[in-house]
């Protein structure tokens, strides 16, 4: 259909303001929200992550992608939420204690949503408890821990080790990112994901769904 | 050879030739980790008592900031942006909010101002006490990576570059004239060499394209270079990320010397050696995160002797931790590298 390849071409375009135009034609023909989001989001911003994965694109036109997804977004989740569209899963997120970094999260968070995630962004600085406390009462998936220095990285293992101590890990998956984290790393505190950066990141969290 | 100064061994790297033995310096070592060592020292005597060949001087330690949420430790900096401090960045609070959150904000802009007295004063210190002995070394922060974290903010400023350029340039000759002012009175009072900072990379790899990096970036970086050139001073780089895609244009600004050549980002030091050996000194190669952090002590003398077996050869090469000496690494570990270097490093080189 011409109006989804042309919203799914403004996403990788990073224009903002003509996606909202094209989202709101395709929603006044009638096109499916889910369909728009299937067909059009989750389509362009996987092409902008191949891009930024092939080093082709960078962080500008990462973020300009972004923008233009979620003005796309913000028209497009009020009426999915309405139905009962299936989410890819739960997505729990937040940058943990003592760091207050988002700018990777957020484009995380922003992949995620364009990828048909229901996402929970609990914010930065968040203590373990909060993040044990979420798991316990929530159905979420998987729980995402940022830290962008390595003295934060400390702080995701004890997230890791509190959820243990309080009988919840098993509850859920974990995915571990940021700057200094690695693979090894990952490995050493038990998460079951870890990717370099955003768009990786998106593809492994869809592996430990089960959906990639 | 003889013996040379922590000044003279370190002159001799950044010029690319071979000194007495390989030279040791940090751009910052945190509290945690000197007092592990030796309490109650300040960075300053630490050095000294380390014998490391340059001191440092942080100009995010000559800042003033404003209290403004007490509980949260929001405080506003001297450009008007709202910075977040944490107990892992004491020094280098993270990006709250910008001072220019909109175009029309431009016009409140105040730059900070340079000469306050009380900027410099650490500095004429370490100058009166070191000058000659040890490299004095004042850092500054790249223009552009103010513009990014005070001026407009990380996201703006990203959509600024595609969808007004002309605004980046604006702010960046803002950014770049506070700078240039601050480079001259560090020159003036008699610094050994000038390290700009901020980041230009990520660990997949720039931040931005090397046309962005090109037009926005490295401009600001050359005009400090080629001042410290014109006044006889080296000027170093330090940029955390995978910067291969953009080497040649940090070769091309005139810089002396490039810091940390970052493992995390996939950088290695040996072919940054192989590649640039001949353009630049290369600073760093000793892993803080992993390795220092949490390896043994017979595991980072092994990797000191990995990074000087890859890029000492023939001098032009500063063995370094790959950022810096921040709170998680072990003390332990520091003061075993730091011997390393000088049982591994004296040339001629006899490494197996």
């Amino acid at each position: 259909m011409a109006v989804l390849d042309e919203i799914s071409k403004a996403i990788i375009e990073g224009e903002d303001v003509k996606i909202l135009t094209l989202t709101k034609a395709a929603l006044d023909a009638s096109v499916p929200a889910k369909e728009i989001l299937d067909n059009a989001l989750v389509l362009g911003i996987q092409k902008v992550g191949d891009l930024f994965e092939r080093g082709e694109y960078f962080l500008p036109e990462l973020v300009m992608a972004g923008n233009a997804m979620t003005r796309a977004l913000e028209l497009l989740e009020p009426i999915l939420a309405k139905g009962d569209t299936p989410y890819v899963g739960k997505f729990l997120i937040g940058t943990v204690k003592d760091d207050v970094h988002d700018i990777g999260k957020n484009i995380f968070v922003m992949m995620l949503k364009g990828n048909g995630w229901k996402v929970t962004d609990l914010g930065v600085d968040i203590p373990p408890e909060e993040f044990c406390s979420m798991i316990e009462k929530g159905d979420f998936n998987v729980l995402g821990l940022s830290s962008l220095l390595t003295m934060t990285m400390a702080r995701s293992a004890e997230t890791i080790d509190a959820l243990k101590a309080g009988g919840l890990r098993d509850k859920v998956k974990i995915m571990v990112g940021g700057a200094p984290v690695t693979q090894q790393w990952a490995d050493k505190v038990g998460a079951d994901g870890y990717a370099a950066d955003a768009p990786a990141a998106v593809k492994v969290a869809a592996s430990l769904v089960g959906k990639s | 050879m003889q013996r040379l100064t922590g000044l003279e061994r370190i002159l001799k790297a950044v010029n690319r030739q071979e000194p007495d033995m390989v030279p040791t310096l940090e751009i910052d070592i945190e509290p945690d980790v000197i007092n592990g060592i030796r309490p109650g020292l300040s960075y300053a005597d630490f050095c000294e008592y380390m014998d490391l060949d340059a001191i440092c001087y942080f100009d995010m330690k000559g800042k003033k900031y404003e209290v403004v949420d007490e509980a949260k430790h929001i405080a506003r900096d001297e450009w008007g942006a709202l910075r977040r401090f944490t107990p892992a960045t004491p020094h280098n609070p993270v990006p709250w909010e910008p001072a220019v959150k909109s175009e029309k904000d431009l016009t409140n802009l105040v730059a900070p101002d340079p000469d306050l007295a009380f900027r410099y004063r650490e500095i004429e210190q370490a100058v009166k006490t070191y000058k000659g002995k040890r490299a004095v070394i004042a850092t500054v922060m790249d223009p552009f990576n103010t513009v990014k974290d005070s001026i407009r903010g990380e996201v703006n400023i990203y959509m600024d570059m595609i969808k007004r350029p002309d605004f980046v340039d604006q702010l960046n000759e803002i950014a770049r004239d506070y700078h240039m002012k601050y480079v001259k009175s560090c020159i003036d009072l008699g610094v050994d060499i000038i390290w700009v900072t901020g980041d230009y990379a990520i660990t997949k790899g720039p931040m931005v394209s090397p046309r962005f990096t090109e037009r926005f970036l490295t401009p600001g970086l050359k005009q400090i270079a080629q001042y410290c050139h014109s006044r006889g001073v080296p000027c170093l780089k330090h940029t955390d990320g995978n910067i291969w895609p953009i080497f040649d244009l940090l070769v091309e600004t005139g810089i002396d010397a490039i810091h940390p050549i970052d493992p995390t980002a996939g950088m290695d030091l040996g072919e940054a050696k192989e590649k640039y050996g001949d353009k630049l000194c290369l600073i760093g190669g000793v892993d803080c995160g992993a390795l220092l952090s949490w390896g043994t002590t017979e595991e980072v003398r092994e990797g000191v002797k990995d990074a000087i077996r890859k890029a000492g050869e023939g001098g032009g090469y500063i063995c370094a931790s790959s950022n810096s000496i921040h709170n998680a690494v072990k003390p332990e570990n520091y003061v075993e590298m730091v011997k390393a270097i000088r049982d591994y490093g004296k040339y001629p080189l006899s490494l197996t």
